[in-house]
């Protein structure tokens, strides 16, 4: 992997972006002002708290995703090599034991949708 | 990066080139989408600023860096400076490794009394041997910027914002994810570059142990992955958090969502990476399904014969043949960004659970069903 | 030249965000140094030549497990830990514990010089990118098929608990 570019690419992007922060916050009239630096909220005063109570859907969204996540991943390998295990002659078999795994991954989803974990009320 | 001095800065210009040109595609894009917009609703959009408008974003920009600096009383002011800066990050990185043209070469020279070269540029920032797991690992950073933003504002809706963007984007990226795997399996490889060369000429593939060669369509991907094709689509609808997944922009529910306290150039470097976005996921829908940056009937070697018959052998003709084929790939970017915007004129947005249920109970099992479908045909039709 | 400084350098980030992460009283920034930590590691696999698993380092850690940290961090909004461990006798001979063991294994590691196992780390020719993902996918999808299978299940008991979780009713959150 081309590690100096990317790192070169990265620092160059943020010191664009500080940069152009920096001279925006320069340049702009800045009138500080009690009211104006409250918290944005459609003109009413702020009653609530900013840690309102959230959905345990969220998290369970999460969850889900990095299992779901890692098993994809494990496809790629997969995927990219498969021409070499037709060549081998393991086309086959290959293909029955990710198609297993694959199997495995459709009874979670198809779980995880019969007992409502991903539903949205 | 590079061997000598003059192919380190050339290499270094070129990045920061990709970077600016996607910096610079923004205000046109928005110019477009706002031209788009009136001439959707029969109307004019922005039409006195210059030629058709189009300095009107240019007025924008220097208004943009006009504005008051501001920062909430309740902001975490690092994350809340951190979080627009942060966001150009993904997007940049991704777009860098996605190749724009062919290979141009500079011959040997000799110059200031030492010799130079032979020198071969890509059009590209980089070329990474595993572009697509790249691309994905750069991109599924782009959440980061976004919870920083919404927690850094001290706002709730900031927050809850942040909180169902990320749970949109992390739940479409399955999807996509998947469908990418379909593309992996059928190029055999994880370089772009690779893909590309593979999209050349007619269409033609191994069919249960006979050669099928159409020679009226182009060896594009699409038409080995038409549903991966729209799943893709639809899911970088939802990753870029465009119309009809703006979910979390719903200013009925949520204001203006995670980036509700930003203003002046903050909010204008969070739309430079939303747009940067947009630019990254057709440049890869292009890759992966029309052909990269080849023209379809004509591949890159054989318009190189005819500059190189025309121009001789030499810089000019593989220069041209680079800047032909960068053009080529500009067209067709923009023309999946014209979708992208005529999409957000066309359709209403999603109510959040629908939006959750199509991402998993839709899209999920459609990508399933068509990566095992293609591996299915692919094994097969490779074995019989 | 360049090559030690780009080792040095992201060996640093790697070091600068394991410790940040446990210095910082601020739990979000906290998680968010092990973010940088990540990163630094899939520096180093990228450094070594070995991309796929660098990519897959970001795409799985820092994409999808710190997010979900971040996540939760974010909604709880804990506050700062002014003190960063409690006082307890137990809590005491649990950190001199753990504190002499890291340097146990690090003297030892040190000291034995594991002179062995260098050369296999220092293979970082370019081509190897592909073909040490080739030779991955071979090695699991013949020889360890049977162990990939079971990590399917894995997966799928993890769906499941965290489902299950999830649902348990009481609690803080009764739940219609």
């Amino acid at each position: 992997m081309p590690l100096p570019s990317v790192f070169f690419l990265a620092g160059f992007v943020t010191l664009f972006g500080f940069l152009l922060l920096f001279v925006a916050s320069k340049i702009g009239e800045v009138v500080r002002d009690r009211v104006k630096s409250e918290t944005y909220e459609c003109g009413l005063p702020v009653e609530e708290k900013v840690d309102t109570k959230i959905s345990i859907k969220f998290y369970l969204t999460a969850i889900l995703f990095i299992i779901f996540d890692i098993e994809i991943i494990f496809l790629y390998p997969w995927a990219v090599s498969l021409k070499e295990f037709l060549a081998q002659g393991l086309g086959w078999y290959s293909l029955i034991g990710v198609g297993i795994f694959l199997l495995i991954f459709i009874f979670g989803l198809w779980w995880e949708i019969k007992s409502k974990a991903l539903d949205w009320e | 990066m590079g061997a000598d001095f003059l192919e380190v800065s050339l290499n270094a210009l070129k990045l920061i080139f990709f970077f600016l040109m996607m910096v610079q595609m923004v205000p046109l894009l928005v110019w477009l989408e706002r031209r788009g917009a009136g001439f959707i609703q029969d109307r004019l959009g922005p039409n006195r600023v210059g030629p058709f408008g189009l300095t009107q974003l240019l007025a924008d920009a220097v208004k943009f860096l006009m504005k008051e600096e501001f920062i909430p009383q309740k902001a975490v002011k690092f994350l809340f400076y951190g979080a627009p800066i942060f966001a150009l990050i993904p997007a940049s990185l991704a777009l860098c490794a996605i190749p724009f043209g062919p290979k141009f070469e500079i011959p040997a020279f000799s110059f200031w009394g030492r010799h130079w070269g032979p020198y071969e540029f890509i059009l590209q920032g980089y070329e990474v041997g595993v572009g697509i797991v790249f691309i994905l690992a750069a991109a599924s950073l782009a959440v980061y910027s976004i919870l920083m933003a919404g927690w850094g504002s001290g706002n709730k809706y900031s927050l809850l914002g942040a909180i169902r963007a990320s749970s949109q984007i992390i739940s479409y990226e399955l999807a996509l994810g998947l469908t990418i795997v379909a593309v992996v399996l059928i190029y055999g490889t994880f370089s772009l570059n690779e893909m590309v060369t593979l999209q050349r000429g007619p269409l033609s593939f191994e069919f249960f142990g006979k050669m099928v060669t159409i020679d009226f369509l182009p060896n594009w991907g699409i038409f080995y992955q038409p549903i991966g094709a729209f799943l893709f689509l639809a899911a970088s609808f939802a990753e870029s958090n465009r119309l009809p997944f703006d979910l979390p922009e719903g200013e009925a529910e949520l204001v203006a969502g995670f980036h509700t306290e930003y203003g002046g150039f903050k909010m204008n470097l969070f739309f430079i990476g939303e747009y940067g976005h947009m630019i990254v996921a057709s440049a890869l829908l292009i890759t992966f399904y029309f052909g990269g940056y080849e023209l379809p009937f004509l591949t890159s070697q054989e318009l190189l014969a005819i500059y190189q018959e025309a121009f001789g052998v030499g810089l000019t003709s593989s220069l041209l043949n680079a800047l032909t084929h960068f053009a080529v790939f500009m067209f067709k970017i923009f023309i999946v960004l014209w979708i992208f915007i005529h999409v957000r004129w066309t359709l209403p947005r999603f109510r959040y659970d629908q939006l959750m249920e199509l991402g998993w109970k839709t899209m999920l099992p459609w990508a399933l069903g068509n990566l095992l479908l293609t591996a299915l045909i692919y094994v097969a039709s490779k074995t019989y | 030249m360049v090559e030690a400084l780009l080792f040095w350098f992201l060996a640093l980030v790697t070091l600068f965000g394991a410790v940040a992460m446990l210095l910082v009283p601020n739990p979000i920034y906290a998680a968010m140094s092990l973010v940088v930590s990540m990163i630094g590691i899939s520096g180093l696999f990228a450094f070594l030549g070995a991309d796929f698993i660098a990519g897959v380092q970001v795409i799985v850690y820092a994409g999808a497990v710190l997010v979900l940290f971040v996540m939760v961090l974010m909604l709880f909004d804990l506050k700062s830990e002014t003190q960063a461990f409690s006082k307890g006798l137990l809590s005491r001979i649990f950190k001199v514990a753990s504190v002499g063991f890291l340097l146990g294994g690090l003297i030892g590691v040190m000291v034995l010089e594991f002179s062995w196992i260098l050369p296999v780390f220092m293979q970082s020719s370019p081509q190897w990118t592909m073909t040490g993902v080739k030779k991955m996918a071979q090695l699991l999808f013949t020889e360890y098929m049977f162990i990939f299978q079971i990590l399917g299940v894995l997966l799928l008991v993890v769906a499941v608990g965290a489902v299950a979780l999830a649902r348990s009713r009481g609690g803080t959150h009764e739940r219609a």
